[in-house]
């Protein structure tokens, strides 16, 4: 535009002062929108997967976004290795260009006596990390034919429990575009029998559900009562029903076996509170399901 | 394992919402003067840009739709009651010094200021934010003549000759 006072406006323009917050306020709005989108798509998926559950595979999902601090403190803590039963890295595929990174290492779990079992488990460690590569190879092209952006995947495996008894492991994928995303699968093992554990297998009836449910939502409305940052998305008391409050674990919620014997269960970030909460973990205490367990082999 | 392949919708409105943050804060700003304002209405639109992002069918429009969101949030902000008129003093500061700092053009500054929303609207965003005619058409859910015609009048009100050769 020839024109010089509009040249001189759009100066002026041009200059408004731009607010240091403005950056977290941007950033905020963009957590809270998928934050949004993704609990209305979780409730969708909470109907389809209650049909499925048919299919019982202890392969347990947890997503949850941004390597909080506490997340990745939990990453470095080191793999310890007990018994004859292994957990080793078998592979690891990397990338490491100026705006792509990838690091994926792939678990092997060796030493189990049950062959079927073991094999089985790697296999499918090997199989999704191959798709994980090769679904970042792809998108890596696609983001080099566009302009821009970057692009980051981090996979790896961490040992949460290894007694002579159990065997937990966590496997991550936190991935890095737009915004940063993590998924968490545990697979819990009992060594000396060579199986694998599941969440129903753990207790007589279905009962498990609603009393473990229960005494989660005890322990968010306390968490959120002892420190008002904490957001959990429950329904309180005397609250309107609200759309998409948690109301039930799955059935095949994840969790682990923590070194203690407690059971853990696992949300997915956005599963239950808004995603700057992070991966939320509940220890249940033992008590609580002691009548419904079907033994103390495990859950002590 | 879902997180890789979806590099989606919401993903790229969050990527534009970054690249362009400026600009959508400026345009805020034009409408309603003060930071905290401005700093809201970013915050809301791109909010709503995201969570309702299913209702955004071509992601070719996410430039022009996400302009849209912040003139219509706005717009809804000005004819809102305000809750609070009780001014900060920075931000009366702030004010003051622009308005000295205005390279002798306070006139045209005012005279742009005082212009109806939609004449002003039509100029922040072809002149400032350098927007071709079809795009602030789409921003503004208008055809393209009324758009221009617009801009014509605008530049009229403001006393601004475009030389004969120059389109708008």
């Amino acid at each position: 535009m020839e024109d010089i006072s509009l040249q001189v406006l759009k100066k002026q323009y041009l200059d408004t002062p731009i607010p240091k917050e403005l950056d977290s306020r941007v950033e905020k709005a963009i957590k809270d929108g998928i934050a949004y989108r993704r609990k209305k798509k979780r409730i969708l998926k909470r109907i389809s997967i209650a049909a499925a559950s048919i299919v019982v595979s202890a392969a347990l999902l947890t997503i949850g976004v941004n390597s909080s601090p506490a997340f990745a403190s939990a990453l470095s803590k080191v793999p310890i290795v007990g018994g004859i039963v292994k957990v080793l890295t078998f592979r690891e595929y990397s990338v490491d260009e100026e705006r792509f990174k990838a690091d994926i290492k792939v678990p092997q779990i060796e030493g189990l006596e049950n062959k079927e079992l073991e094999n089985s488990l790697n296999e499918k460690y090997i199989a999704e990390n191959k798709k994980l590569y090769e679904e970042f190879m792809a998108e890596m092209d696609k983001i080099r034919e566009d302009e821009g952006g970057n692009l980051g995947v981090d996979s790896g495996y961490i040992v949460k429990t290894d007694t002579d008894r159990i065997l937990s492991i966590g496997r991550y994928v936190v991935s890095v575009a737009a915004s940063a995303s993590t998924i968490f699968k545990y697979d819990t093992i009992d060594k000396k029998e060579g199986i694998l554990i599941t969440l129903p297998s753990l207790f007589k009836d279905d009962s498990y559900i609603d009393i473990i449910s229960e005494n989660i939502k005890s322990q968010m409305t306390e968490r959120m009562e002892a420190d008002e940052d904490l957001i959990y998305w429950v329904k309180t008391d005397g609250a309107e029903e609200d759309i998409g409050a948690f109301d039930k674990i799955s059935a095949n919620q994840n969790f682990y076996i923590s070194e203690e014997g407690k059971l853990v269960i696992s949300f997915d970030e956005y599963e239950v509170a808004p995603g700057y909460m992070g991966v939320q973990e509940f220890v249940i205490p033992t008590e609580v399901i002691a009548d419904i367990l079907v033994s103390n082999e495990y859950i002590k | 394992m879902a997180s890789l392949n979806n590099k989606n919708l919401e993903e790229q409105i969050a990527e534009y919402a970054v690249k362009y943050k400026e600009n959508y804060y400026r345009l805020a700003y034009s409408y309603v003067k003060n930071a905290d304002d401005a700093l809201d209405i970013v915050q809301e639109s791109i909010y709503k840009a995201i969570s309702s992002a299913s209702s955004l069918k071509n992601p070719d429009y996410i430039k022009t739709w996400l302009y849209r969101i912040v003139v219509n949030t706005s717009l809804d902000f000005l004819r809102k009651p305000k809750k609070n008129v009780a001014f900060d003093e920075e931000i009366l500061e702030s004010h003051d010094f622009e308005t000295v700092d205005t390279y002798g053009n306070f006139d045209l500054q005012k005279a742009l200021d005082n212009l109806p929303e939609k004449y002003r609207t039509v100029v922040i965003l072809r002149y400032f934010e350098d927007l071709k005619i079809d795009e602030i058409a789409e921003i503004l859910n208008e055809n393209f003549n009324t758009i221009k015609t617009r801009l014509y009048k605008s530049l009229e009100k403001l006393g601004i000759k475009l030389s004969y050769y120059e389109e708008v």
